[in-house]
C-alpha cells in the first residue's frame, strides 16, 4: 500500500489504532502503511464500492439529498446490501474509542485509499468517486455535534472563526434577506465569512449573502465549507495518485484495480449493438421506440428544420448509438437543415459537427451518447429543445403532449405525479410501460431505452442481458457486485477480471 | 462624399488597411500580456484566426507584439479569437504530454437571439434600438453583480459587432478561477431557465428576495413598462396576453386577472390590472408566502439577462477579440462604458469602410494645410470614430496596469537585494 513512498509518513502512522484514528471523521491526509492480504484488499475495495454505489442509487430515486427521506432510503438500501453497520457508524458515531469503532475507522481509511488507486485513472472516474465520497463525508459531518466538530477542526488544523458581532450587525439586513431558509434564528446564529470559492454550491443556488467575493454563511451551513475543503484535497490527491500509479506494477493488483469500476459504469453505447438503422424509419422509431427526450428533439427538428447546438449533440450522438451510419446521419441532417438554409451554409457550419460526433474531426474521439444523468443535469435555455422532458417541461405541457401521443389518462396522471416528485427516470420508465405494455428494466440511458424497446417490439432478438445495474431486481445473490458482465459481441479492453481467475483464492500478502 | 454601405465582399480589400493602420496593437498587447508579471503570459496564450473561406486556425501563439502584428497583417484574419493561457506555448502543444488551460478571463456572452421569445420588434440576427434596451439592462445588472457581489473591478464590455455584447472579467483572481467556480458564477447570474417546453422560466420559490435579485429588480422596475409593455407590446394581442397569463400558476387568480384585464383598453392599464390583482391577493393573504413574488417573476422572465453560460463555464472557450471587424456587418467590436450603456447606440458603431474613409479625409485635410510632421505623430485611429472606443479601452488597461505595478516593483526589488 505504500504508494506515495513518502518516508516521513512512516513515523506518523506507526502507532496504536487509537492514536492513528482519533476521530470518527477523517480527511484522509495520510495513506496507510500496513500489510494486508490480497483477499482483504479486495473485500475492502468491494465493500466501499457497494457503499458508494448505494449512495448513487439513492440519489437516482430523486429525494432531496440528505433529507430524512433520502437517509431512510439509504439506510434501507445499505441494509439490503449487508452494510447496516457501516450506515450506523457513519450516521450515529459513538465517537468513543471502542475496539469496534477503531476497527471501523481503520477499514474506512484503508478502503478509501484502495479505491483512490482504482478511481484516479480518468477524469470521469475521478469525478464519480469525488462526488460519492463527498456525499459520504457530508453525511458523516452532519451527524457530528458541535463539540465533535470543534475537535475535528482542531485536529485537522482548520481554523475558521465567526465574524464579530459588530460586523454582523452592520450587514444584518442583507443576511436576513439573502440567507436561505427561516429567518427566525438568524440573529442568534454565528456567521462565517469565507471566500466564495469555498462554498460554490451555496453561491450557485443563491442561498447565502455574497459581497465583494466573500460569502457569509450561517453555522448551520458550515458543512458546505468543510466539504469544499475536502473536495479540493481529494481532487488533488487523486491527481497525485494518478501520476504515481505507474509505480504500482504488481501483477496481482493492477488488473484488480483496473477491473474494479467497469461493472459500474454501465454501457457507453459508443458502438451500436443491433443492426443498422435506416433513416427513412426514424419517424416510425420516434413514435414507437424513442424515449421522450429524443422524440421531442426529433419532432422539433422535423417542425423547425433546425436544432440548437446542444440539441444537435444530444440527438446526433443518440442516432449514432442506435446504429445510424455517418453517411446516413449526414444525409438526415442535411435534408432537414437545407430546408431553411442553403447547402453551402450547411456544409460550412454543420457538416463538420456531424463528422465530429462520429470521431472524424477534431480530437477524433468517438464521443459517447449522453446518459440520462447527463441529460437531466444539462442546462436548458430559451429556444432549446434538448434536456429531459420529465425535468425540463412544465407538468401541464408534458401532460398535454402525452395525451396527444395517445397515452391513457391514467398513465398521464401517474407520470405527472412522478414528475412532481422529481422522479424523472422512473417517470420515463412509466412512459415505456405505457407505450410498450410492459415495464422496463429501469431507464438509465436513452440508447438503453431504445434497445429495450426494440427487443420488446420483437424487432430484435432478446440478447441475454445481465442487469444494467445493481438496482434491477434480479441481481445474482451471493455474488460480488462488481463481477463484470459477460462481454457481448466486442471485447472490452479493460475487462481483465474476466474468466475464472479467482483472485480471492490467492492468499498472499500485499506489502 | 457619402460613405458607401458595407458589403462583405469588400473585406479582402479593406482588412489589410485596417490591420495596417487602425488596429490598436499597443493597448491590445498591453492588456493581453498583463504586464507579464507571470512569465510568458503572453507567449502561452492561444489565439485563433478565421481566414477567408472559413479556414479556421486554432492554437496560434505569438512571441511578442511585433510577432503578433506581423502575423495579423500577413494573414488579415476575418476574425481573431482569444483563448486560454497554457503552461506552454500553444503552437508547441505537441511537445508536452499535458496540455491543459491554466488561466483565462472570466467571460460572458449575451446574444440577442436568446431574447426572441420576449421581443417582437425583431428576431434572429436583427436588432433595433428597442431591443437593444435588453442588452443595456443585461449589462447594468451583470456589471453591478460582478462588482458588488464578487468584488471584480476590471470589466471590459465589448459590443460584439452585430447583435450582442461580451464581458471580459480580467481581475487576477477571476483569471485564476477553476471550471467549477466559473460555472458557479455563471449559474448564480442565470435566472431564466428552461427550454421550449417550459412556459414559466423564472421561479423564485422563496418568501424573500436574494439581494442580487432585488438589485436586478430595482434596475428593471422603472423601465419595465416602457420597455416591455409599450415597446415590445407584451399585452398587445390575445396570444401575447395568454403567454403572460400562463406565468400565473394559480387558476383562480389567472381568471381574475384575465377578467380585470379585459375591462381595460390600453396595454399599460392591463398591466396595472395584473399588478393590482396580485397586490390584493397578497394583502388578503391569499397568496402562498413563497409565491408572493409573482409580479417580479414575470418582470424577470421578460428582462433578466440571458447568458450563454456554456461560454462562461469553460476555460478553453474562444471568444472574439475586441477591435475585430464583424465579417457580416463590417462593424468594429468596440468597447463601451457600462455606466453609459444606454447612450451606446449599436446602429452608429463605425464600419470598416467608414473608418478607412475617415483616415483618407483626415490625411487630405492635413496635407492641404501642409503640416506633414504632425500628420505622422498622430496615431491613425485617433483620426477616426474608432478613437472613442480606444480611449475607453486604454482607460481600462491603465487601471489594470495599476494592479501589477506594485508586483513589478516587488520583483525588481527582490532582484536588487539578490545582487548584494
Amino acid at each position: 500500500m505504500d504508494i506515495s513512498r513518502r518516508r516521513k509518513v512512516t513515523k506518523v502512522v506507526a502507532g496504536s489504532l487509537a492514536e492513528l484514528y482519533p476521530h470518527n471523521l477523517q480527511m484522509y491526509y495520510i495513506p496507510p502503511i500496513t500489510e494486508i492480504s490480497l483477499s482483504e484488499f479486495e473485500d475492502l475495495a468491494l465493500e466501499r464500492l457497494k457503499v458508494l454505489r448505494c449512495l448513487e442509487l439513492v440519489n437516482l430515486k430523486g429525494a432531496n439529498k440528505f433529507s430524512d427521506e433520502w437517509k431512510a432510503s439509504l439506510c434501507e438500501e445499505m441494509t439490503k446490501q449487508g452494510l447496516k453497520n457501516f450506515y450506523k457508524m457513519s450516521t450515529a458515531p459513538t465517537c468513543k474509542q471502542t475496539d469496534a469503532e477503531l476497527q471501523y475507522r481503520k477499514k474506512d481509511h484503508l478502503s478509501h485509499f484502495i479505491l483512490r488507486l482504482a478511481y484516479c485513472r480518468s477524469d470521469e472516474l475521478r469525478r464519480w468517486f469525488i462526488a460519492r465520497e463527498l456525499e459520504l463525508f457530508k453525511l458523516r459531518f452532519m451527524s457530528l455535534n458541535a463539540d465533535e466538530i470543534r475537535e475535528f477542526l482542531n485536529m485537522n488544523n482548520l481554523s475558521y472563526s465567526p465574524i464579530s458581532a459588530e460586523e454582523k450587525d452592520a450587514i444584518m439586513p442583507s443576511l436576513y434577506e439573502s440567507t436561505y431558509g427561516s429567518t427566525a434564528l438568524l440573529s442568534e446564529k454565528d456567521f462565517f465569512r469565507v471566500p466564495f470559492t469555498d462554498v460554490l454550491e451555496l453561491v450557485r443556488s443563491r442561498k447565502v449573502f455574497v459581497q465583494a467575493g466573500y460569502a457569509y454563511i450561517p453555522s448551520s451551513e458550515f458543512v458546505a465549507v468543510m466539504s469544499s475543503v475536502y473536495r479540493a484535497t481529494l481532487g488533488q490527491a487523486l491527481m497525485m495518485t494518478y501520476r504515481r500509479l505507474p509505480n504500482v506494477d504488481d501483477e496481482r493488483l493492477v488488473p484488480l484495480l483496473k477491473g474494479l469500476h467497469t461493472s459500474y459504469v454501465g454501457e457507453d453505447f459508443k458502438t451500436p449493438k443491433g443492426g443498422e438503422i435506416c433513416i427513412e424509419d426514424l419517424d416510425k422509431h420516434a413514435r414507437a421506440s424513442y424515449p421522450l427526450c429524443m422524440r421531442f428533439l426529433h419532432e422539433a427538428l422535423r417542425t423547425h428544420h433546425h436544432l440548437r447546438h446542444f440539441g444537435r449533440l444530444q440527438y446526433g450522438l443518440f442516432l449514432k448509438g442506435i446504429g445510424v451510419s455517418l453517411q446516413d446521419a449526414m444525409r438526415f441532417w442535411r435534408e432537414e437543415f437545407t430546408r431553411i438554409m442553403d447547402v453551402d451554409k450547411f456544409e460550412k457550419e454543420h457538416a463538420y459537427n456531424v463528422r465530429y460526433n462520429y470521431g472524424q474531426e477534431g480530437k477524433r474521439t468517438n464521443y459517447t451518447p449522453y446518459s440520462c444523468m447527463k441529460i437531466i443535469c444539462s442546462s436548458v435555455g430559451p429556444g432549446d429543445h434538448h434536456g429531459c422532458p420529465f425535468k425540463h417541461s412544465d407538468v401541464k405541457i408534458l401532460a398535454n403532449k402525452l395525451q396527444a401521443y395517445g397515452i391513457s389518462s391514467q398513465y398521464v396522471g401517474e407520470i405527472s405525479e412522478l414528475v412532481k416528485g422529481n422522479h424523472y427516470q422512473v417517470a420515463c420508465g412509466k412512459y415505456f410501460e405505457a407505450t410498450h405494455g410492459k415495464p422496463s428494466n429501469g431507464i438509465q440511458h436513452p440508447n438503453q431505452y431504445f434497445e429495450e424497446s426494440q427487443v420488446a417490439l420483437g424487432n430484435r432478438p432478446a440478447i441475454k442481458q445481465e442487469p444494467m445495474s445493481q438496482n434491477s431486481q434480479h441481481s445474482q445473490p451471493n455474488n460480488y457486485p462488481s463481477k463484470p458482465k459477460p462481454v457481448k459481441q466486442e471485447k472490452v479492453e479493460e475487462d481483465v477480471w474476466g474468466g475464472d481467475i479467482d483472485l480471492s483464492s490467492i492468499d498472499m500478502d500485499v506489502a | 462624399m457619402k460613405v458607401e454601405e458595407f458589403s462583405p465582399d469588400s473585406l479582402p480589400d479593406l482588412l489589410p488597411l485596417y490591420y495596417k493602420r487602425l488596429f490598436p496593437y499597443g493597448p491590445f498587447h498591453r492588456w493581453i500580456s498583463y504586464g507579464n508579471v507571470e512569465p510568458n503570459y503572453f507567449q502561452n496564450r492561444e489565439f485563433s484566426f478565421t481566414l477567408a473561406e472559413d479556414i479556421y486556425i486554432r492554437f496560434k501563439s505569438f512571441i511578442g507584439r511585433e510577432d503578433m502584428e506581423k502575423e495579423i497583417q500577413k494573414r488579415c484574419p476575418y476574425k481573431i479569437d482569444i483563448g486560454a493561457v497554457y503552461a506552454t506555448r500553444p503552437q508547441e502543444r505537441h511537445m508536452t504530454a499535458v496540455f491543459q488551460p491554466q488561466e483565462r478571463e472570466l467571460v460572458f456572452d449575451i446574444d440577442m437571439t436568446d431574447y426572441d421569445d420576449v421581443r417582437s420588434c425583431c428576431s434572429g440576427a436583427d436588432i433595433c434600438n428597442k431591443c437593444w434596451k435588453f442588452m443595456v439592462l443585461a449589462c447594468k445588472i451583470l456589471d453591478a453583480a460582478l462588482r458588488e457581489d464578487f468584488g471584480y473591478e476590471h470589466l471590459l464590455w465589448v459590443f460584439s459587432g452585430r447583435r450582442g455584447v461580451h464581458c471580459w472579467v480580467c481581475d487576477d483572481s477571476a483569471r485564476k478561477l477553476d471550471v467549477s467556480a466559473r460555472s458557479t458564477v455563471a449559474e448564480y447570474l442565470q435566472l431564466v431557465t428552461g427550454g421550449e417546453n417550459k412556459a414559466k422560466k423564472v421561479v423564485l420559490n422563496s418568501d424573500k428576495l436574494h439581494h442580487s435579485i432585488r438589485r436586478a429588480k430595482n434596475i428593471i422596475e422603472p423601465q419595465f413598462e416602457s420597455m416591455c409593455v409599450e415597446d415590445q407590446d407584451i399585452l398587445g394581442t390575445p396570444e401575447k396576453i395568454s403567454k403572460v397569463l400562463s406565468l400565473v400558476p394559480d387558476d383562480q387568480m389567472r381568471q381574475e386577472i384575465e377578467k380585470e384585464m379585459s375591462k381595460q383598453n390600453t396595454p399599460s392599464m392591463k398591466w396595472a390590472a395584473l399588478t393590482s390583482v396580485v397586490q390584493s391577493w397578497i394583502k388578503r393573504g391569499q397568496l402562498k408566502k413563497w409565491r408572493q413574488f409573482l409580479v417580479e417573476e414575470i418582470m424577470l422572465q421578460y428582462t433578466y439577462p440571458r447568458l450563454d453560460i456554456n461560454v462562461s463555464k469553460g476555460m478553453n472557450h474562444l471568444l472574439k477579440a475586441p477591435f475585430c471587424i464583424h465579417p457580416k456587418t463590417g462593424k468594429v467590436c468596440i468597447p463601451f462604458n457600462p455606466r453609459a450603456a444606454e447612450k451606446f447606440n449599436p446602429m452608429t458603431v463605425p464600419t470598416i469602410n467608414q473608418l478607412i474613409h475617415e483616415i483618407g479625409q483626415f490625411d487630405k485635410e492635413q496635407t492641404q494645410e501642409g503640416d506633414e510632421v504632425s500628420l505622422r505623430r498622430v496615431k491613425d485611429y485617433r483620426k477616426t470614430s474608432l478613437n472613442k472606443g480606444v480611449v475607453i479601452f486604454e482607460e481600462f488597461v491603465r487601471k489594470l496596469e495599476d494592479t501589477w505595478k506594485g508586483k513589478q516593483i516587488k520583483i525588481e526589488a527582490s532582484d536588487a537585494t539578490l545582487k548584494f
